[in-house]
This record gives C-alpha cells, sequence and structure tokens, in this order.
C-alpha cells in the first residue's frame, strides 16, 4: 500500500505515467520505496526545491506509522 | 494556456483535432469558436478557403472542481488503509476539503505537516487538469480554524511583549500562511509594525515596536528599518 500511494501520486505529477516505476524494498523494521520516472520528469516528483518530494515523504512516513513501519522513499536518477 | 489560440485546418473537424493535439487537451475541455469554415471551393482549385478557429481552455464550474479535487484526495487516502471519508464544498472562493477520520489525527501530523503536504500535493495535481481552478484547502477535525485561533493569540503576545521591551521581537520560523495570520492581526493594532526576516523554512516574523508620537508605518527603531520600504504585499 505504501507503493500504491507513491505510485499513485508520482503517474498524476508527470508528462509520462507509463514510465513511472515503482518498487519496495522491504526490511524488517524500514521499508525503501524506490520511484523511477522519465529523465524529463525527473523535476516534477522533485518540485522547486524538493517541495514535491518533501511533501511525498511526509505523506509517505503518515502512511507507515499506521502499519507501525519506518519508510524511506528514494527518487533514482 | 490559459489564453485563446487559433488555429487553422482544411475543415472545422481537422483544426479541432489540431488545437486538441497541441494543446494536450481533451476536445470537451476546449470552448471552441468557428472564425471562418473553410470551404474546398470549385474542384478544390478555385476559392479554397481554410476554416480558422479560436479555442481557450474551458473553465471548470466550481461543482466539477470539487468533485475532481474530492477524487484525487480519496485516492491518495484510500492507500492508508484507515476508513476515511471526505466531504467537498465551495466556501469563501475556496475548494474545501474536509477529512473524516477516526479522530486520531493521523492525517493532520506534527503541527499539521501532513495536512500541509496532502494539501500541496492535491493542489498540484488538481492544477495539471485543469489550469484555472480555485485553490483547495485540505482540513481535518477543523485544525485550520485552532490553528488560526492559536496564531491570533500568538501574534497578541508578540505585539505586547514588543511594546513593553520596546525591543524587536521575532516569532519561530514558520511557513507564508501562519506569517500572514500574524501581519494580519498585527496590522490593525498601534504601536507595532511587523516584518518577515530569514531564508526560505527559517522564514519568521520580526515584530517592531514604534516610538511613541510617531504611530506611522516605517516610523520604527533602528536606522537600517527605515531604510526598507514599507512593505504590504509580496512579504505577507
Amino acid at each position: 500500500m505504501l507503493k500504491e500511494l507513491i505510485e499513485y501520486i508520482a503517474k498524476a505529477l508527470v508528462d509520462n505515467p507509463e514510465q513511472v516505476e515503482v518498487s519496495e524494498v522491504e526490511g524488517e523494521q524500514t521499508s525503501v520505496i524506490e520511484l523511477r520516472v522519465a529523465k524529463e520528469d525527473l523535476g516534477k516528483v522533485i518540485g522547486k526545491q524538493g517541495r514535491t518530494a518533501r511533501a511525498m515523504r511526509t505523506i509517505l512516513s503518515a502512511a507507515s506509522t499506521k502499519i507501525r513501519k519506518r519508510a524511506v522513499l528514494e527518487i533514482i536518477e | 494556456m490559459v489564453e485563446s489560440r487559433e488555429f487553422e485546418g482544411k475543415t472545422v473537424e481537422e483544426a479541432i483535432d489540431k488545437a486538441c493535439r497541441e494543446l494536450n487537451l481533451k476536445r470537451e475541455q476546449l470552448q471552441i469558436d468557428v472564425i471562418t469554415s473553410g470551404s474546398s471551393g470549385i474542384f478544390g482549385i478555385v476559392g479554397t478557403r481554410k476554416a480558422r478557429i479560436r479555442v481557450s481552455p474551458k473553465e471548470m464550474l466550481p461543482d466539477d472542481q470539487v468533485k475532481l479535487a474530492k477524487e484525487v484526495l480519496e485516492n491518495i487516502l484510500n492507500t492508508f488503509d484507515v476508513p476515511v471519508v471526505v466531504e467537498g464544498s465551495v466556501k469563501n472562493d475556496q475548494i474545501y476539503l474536509d477529512i473524516i477520520s477516526n479522530g486520531s489525527g493521523l492525517f493532520i501530523g506534527r503541527r499539521g505537516q501532513t495536512l500541509d503536504a496532502l494539501q500541496y500535493i492535491v493542489n498540484k495535481i488538481v492544477k495539471k487538469e485543469i489550469s484555472r481552478c480555485l485553490p483547495i484547502v485540505v482540513d481535518s477535525e477543523n485544525y485550520r480554524e485552532r490553528r488560526k485561533k492559536s496564531l491570533v493569540d500568538l501574534a497578541k503576545q508578540l505585539g505586547r511583549k514588543a511594546r513593553k521591551s520596546s525591543k524587536p521581537v521575532a516569532s519561530s520560523p514558520m511557513n507564508a500562511h501562519d506569517r500572514r495570520i500574524i501581519h494580519l492581526t498585527l496590522k490593525k493594532e498601534k504601536g507595532v509594525r511587523t516584518k518577515s526576516k530569514g531564508e526560505g523554512a527559517f522564514r519568521k516574523v520580526v515584530v517592531f515596536p514604534v516610538r511613541k508620537g510617531n504611530s506611522t508605518r516605517g516610523g520604527a527603531q533602528g536606522s537600517s528599518s527605515r531604510k526598507d520600504p514599507p512593505q504590504a504585499g509580496r512579504d505577507e
């Protein structure tokens, strides 16, 4: 569900939703969500001074407290 | 993308197709005015005229904007695994989305940071869909109103402190919306003047006392602040 959350937001923000790829690496306590988007969409998911990325991370951590886990969002170039 | 543009084609249909492709919008999203309908002339040789149309993105009705904004927020929250209902309405020229859940404050976060993040993302997604859209406010458990009240109290407290000590008093760092409330609250109060200072996330409001008998804005203590023109709009 953390994966679906990031996937939905990223797809809605970019110009090339078909190139959005999200994978989840689950650890015991921490999950790492890896987000890949088209090169020209990188700015859209990061935002001015990282504002969009920060907002996504905030929402992600709210979602992960519910399942008593920590989640990290990595945007991969 | 807000302004209108003209397109040409052999037929009106062709011109519309072209407009949709170039503006990346669906036909339903466009306001189309036909300037000249094309004619193929005689045998397609003499008197051919191209069709010209003028298109502009159609404005969405506020009710439809609410529907779209509500849908976007619901899609995000439904991945949360918590029973949740979103109520949408138009309030003071804003789209107001209220998150109703179990009341744990999960969607508010520390100092409303989760609400702010949701609000920012929803605004961004909806703005991408419809360029002209009312601003969207995301709220839960009446947090926005409660926060506003405590900011007004804080502003008054800062004002009292500045006047009493005759020294500038700074608030803790806060975002633009919260600073605005401080500025607006103290605007009405006599004897103090406010100004935002600092960069980015560290920007805060400084409340200056104004010397007695000189209650106009800009007549503050300290020579450095006198050089600054009174900034009304942008900084608040």
